[in-house]
């Protein structure tokens, strides 16, 4: 039960440092350019490239151009 | 390579501690942490590559770290992950354009650290055990009420009274540590954002800025309303640095 407690809580604080980290904070507005399979270029805003850890969890395998 | 900002902080008269703070610890994928001017703040800056950036969780965390390491030792804007630019000119130039709104939100957070609170209970099974103390009274209502059989919209009519019974017996409970929170936030003069009721879980989601000094306190507060409330669950998060009191978006 109290390691439970503990587990859950941990994962609580992971969420919540994610939330904040990706979410909140200071926005530096600015555009960032990447590659798809070599395809595409695709524009992206920074704040919704990474706003969320699904989308850096596929966007992990995307290479990135300057 | 990229410059990736972790936060800015105010200096005011203490750059060299901070510059030396800074050698202590180092930044994602272990590269060397400095900082960039201008007039009473500046930027911790560390070099990387846009790929790098696209790890996932661990960089993340490894992100965050920095910026809880710092937030220990000074006063503190975190960035959001991902802040990149391409060179220190284009950092000090950004921190000189945006200058006065930069100092005004540190000024907010001075000596003041972010928590947040989350309180957590099963709607169903509270609305049960509260239902149990009106159920003799209930009881016998429905069935004076059924002692001549209920037309098919008599039935509903008490099924859709007891629904709305059910839920302002829990909003009625909630609404007790809520207030408490409330009075003691308003007396420590903590910043807060409330958000009530976000699903049938998660009765109450709170983020407030506190002064550091508090700490104890909060945890006292806390501790308590978890012994009266033993239906509920608290839990404390923090101290976080001032991720949701920052209001501003700068230019490049």
């Amino acid at each position: 039960m109290h390691d439970n407690i503990i587990e859950r809580s941990k994962d609580i604080s992971i969420l919540e440092l994610l939330d904040r980290v990706l979410n909140k904070g200071v926005i530096l507005s600015g555009d960032i350019v990447i590659s798809v399979a070599d395809i595409d270029l695709v524009y992206l805003g920074v704040r919704l490239m990474l706003s969320s850890v699904e989308t850096m969890e596929q966007l992990k395998h995307v290479e990135l151009t300057d | 390579m990229q410059k990736i900002i972790y936060a800015v902080l105010l200096t005011q008269n203490s750059l060299e501690v901070v510059n030396s703070f800074l050698t202590t610890i180092k930044g994602m994928l272990n590269q060397d942490l400095y900082s960039i001017t201008c007039n009473g703040i500046c930027a911790v800056v560390g070099s990387i590559k846009k790929d790098d950036l696209i790890g996932g969780r661990p960089q993340i965390i490894e992100y965050a770290n920095v910026i809880e390491k710092l937030a220990w030792e000074f006063t503190l804007l975190p960035m959001r992950y991902g802040s990149v630019m391409d060179s220190d000119d284009s950092i000090r130039n950004m921190l000189k354009r945006n200058e006065k709104e930069i100092v005004q939100n540190l000024k907010k957070v001075e000596n003041k650290n972010e928590f947040g609170l989350k309180i957590f209970y099963d709607f169903d099974k509270l609305k049960s055990e509260l239902n149990e103390r009106l159920e003799d009274v209930t009881e016998n209502k429905l069935k004076i009420g059924t002692a001549k059989k209920n037309s098919a919209y008599k039935d509903y009519v008490l099924m859709k009274l007891k629904e709305h019974r059910d839920e302002e017996l829990v909003l009625h409970f909630i609404n007790k540590p809520i207030s408490e929170i409330k009075e003691y936030l308003v007396r420590l003069n903590a910043i807060t954002k409330f958000k009530k009721m976000l699903n049938p879980t998660n009765m109450i989601d709170v983020v407030f800025l506190l002064d550091k000094s508090k700490k104890g306190e909060l945890v006292e507060l806390v501790k308590n309303l978890q012994n009266k409330y033993t239906r509920l669950n608290f839990v404390l998060t923090g101290p976080w640095p001032p991720y949701n009191f920052v209001r501003i978006s700068i230019k490049q």
